[in-house]
């Protein structure tokens, strides 16, 4: 039974991937025959989008609603499949289009196309791809520790089983091992945070490694999502940042020359507050955009290679790229794994430290 | 370069989904899954203490059990010691019982004994007493034919009889 299955969706996987060759060929042959603009292809699929790829279809978007604020503060909303293809679409009294000029600065984006024939780019909350994104991995992450919570309603202290089981056991890892040791009494009020990130990321990474909707979504390897997260993190250090943590900041224990007439370490330490965010910030995008990006310069290359010297070097390159990219894909889940870990484990260490007391450091010393 | 440069509205969605879901988890999962886990930790915790106090109380009784039989089988060798020892002290107290019976016995034989004796030496001594008077009769009649005779005899008597008085 589980052979026939395999066998279906291997045979139903295989037919649509020709089908979208079909149509990739319908649709190239107006373009310049094996032109392939690597740049473009990588960009256009980490990036933001304002509909969603159709499995194994290149031209097809599933639409997706369109918020914005007009330049007279006019409140607009619309599907996006009103203004694909370059189309320019009216709603109300101003055209929205999404820009394909080079040099605005704003390609690929929706603007609102002015009077004189000028671009302007309104307050866009538009559901774009990435947003969907993030509104469907927080309800995967509600959906798997509620499934969780209700476990231990119901059954009490019986030991859950198979995904629940696994739920169980990474917040076992993260909770229970790493930042209860870490944060000792204060574990249970920062816990949710940390928790709620950590789920949040983990989920946001690997929804981005599957290739079809409801994943695909470069979340995490986008800066204005990690953004989010670091500055979270920031404000929940420095906010209940203790006395002693800024004393330690503005008037540290150091030799008075250095921090006297010219206040050298605290400006140091003072940089320090903000270069900690910084790199939680650029670290989990930079590896989950590194990832993301290696498989599609992997999978590029046998178009590149095919436009270059043809379908059999082509072929033989697909060989290995498939291959390497499944390498990738492998150790990128284990990145997921591995970031949303460390984002959650260096966040703790950042808000633990921030918690420094007297009478805590006195232990230590 | 579109990936550098933060777009509002995804930062604005962003925010807004994950305080969203703080909110939910914080207020409904998180806490409640956390304490389950403590009190399921805690639960495991006192059962494996339960479990090693458990079998060190059936370890000890099995030491107890042991000096239990051990005590049983010291009272058992005591009880049997005192029973030898009863034993021949009832044999000894019968044996000096008997003894004493037994003489009892022998010296009321004795008396008996000296009793028949004695009637016997008192009926031996009437019977001889009668034989001899008969056979002094017997003498007498055949000696006292004559008045001499009688009266010599008569005399001796008479003095025999002042000499053992």
């Amino acid at each position: 039974m589980k052979k026939v299955i395999t066998a279906l969706v291997a045979l139903v996987i295989l037919a649509l991937m020709a089908w979208g060759y079909v149509q990739n060929a319908h649709h190239s042959e107006g373009h310049d025959k094996g032109k392939v603009e690597p740049k473009e292809i990588i960009f256009e699929h980490l990036g933001d989008a304002y509909g969603w790829e159709v499995p194994f279809s290149h031209t097809k978007r599933i639409p997706l609603p369109i918020i914005a604020f007009a330049q007279d503060g006019s409140f607009h909303c619309f599907m996006s499949s009103k203004v694909t293809d370059g189309d320019t679409y009216k709603s109300g009294d101003a055209d929205f289009k999404i820009s394909t000029d080079e040099d605005g600065g704003y390609k690929g984006k929706l603007v609102q196309v002015l009077g004189d024939g000028s671009e302007y780019r309104p307050w866009d909350f538009s559901i774009t791809k990435n947003v969907l994104g993030i509104l469907i991995a927080g309800a995967l992450v509600i959906l798997m520790t509620m499934s969780l919570r209700n476990w231990y309603k119901r059954e009490g202290f019986k030991g859950p089983k198979g995904f629940k089981g696994m739920l169980e056991l990474v917040v076992e890892f993260v909770y229970t091992d790493t930042i209860k040791p870490i944060m000792g009494k204060e574990a249970p009020k920062y816990g949710p945070y940390l928790l709620t990130a950590f789920f949040f990321i983990l989920t946001m990474n690997l929804l981005g490694l599957i290739v079809i909707f409801p994943g695909g979504a470069n979340l995490t390897g986008n800066l204005a999502v990690t953004m989010v997260l670091a500055l979270i993190t920031f404000f929940v250090t420095n906010l209940t940042g203790t006395k002693h943590y800024w004393k330690d900041i503005f008037w540290p224990d150091v030799p008075i020359a250095l921090k006297c007439p010219v206040p050298m370490m605290p400006l140091i330490e003072f940089l320090g507050i903000l270069t900690k965010p910084l790199a939680l910030m650029v670290r989990l995008f930079a590896n989950m955009l590194g990832g993301h990006m290696v498989v599609i310069v992997l999978i590029v290359l046998i178009m590149v290679f095919t436009g270059m010297f043809g379908v059999g070097v082509g072929a033989a390159t697909s060989v290995v790229s498939v291959l390497l990219s499944l390498f990738m894909l492998v150790l990128d889940t284990l990145i997921s794994f591995i970031q949303a870990f460390v984002f959650t484990l260096l966040s703790t260490i950042f808000i633990s430290m921030a918690h420094i007391h007297e009478e805590s450091k006195a232990i230590t010393e | 370069m579109e990936l550098f440069k933060p777009e509002f509205g995804l930062v604005f969605w962003m925010f807004l989904a994950f305080a969203c879901l703080y909110f939910i988890l914080a207020k409904w999962v998180w806490p409640f899954i956390i304490k389950s886990m403590d009190e399921r930790a805690g639960l495991i915790d006192k059962g494996v203490a339960y479990a090693q106090e458990a079998k060190s109380k059936l370890d000890n009784a099995k030491a107890e059990a042991d000096a239990l039989v051990a005590d049983a089988r010291k009272q058992q060798a005591d009880i049997l010691r005192d029973a030898a020892k009863m034993k021949t002290e009832i044999i000894e107290q019968a044996k000096a019982e008997a003894a004493v019976e037994a003489k009892k016995v022998t010296d009321a034989a004795q008396v008996s004994i000296e009793q028949s004796r004695k009637e016997s030496e008192h009926q031996l001594r009437q019977d001889v007493g009668a034989y001899a008077l008969q056979i002094a009769e017997q003498v007498i009649r055949r000696n006292m034919s004559d008045d001499k005779a009688q009266r010599d005899l008569v005399k001796k008597l008479l003095t025999e009889v002042e000499s053992n008085n």
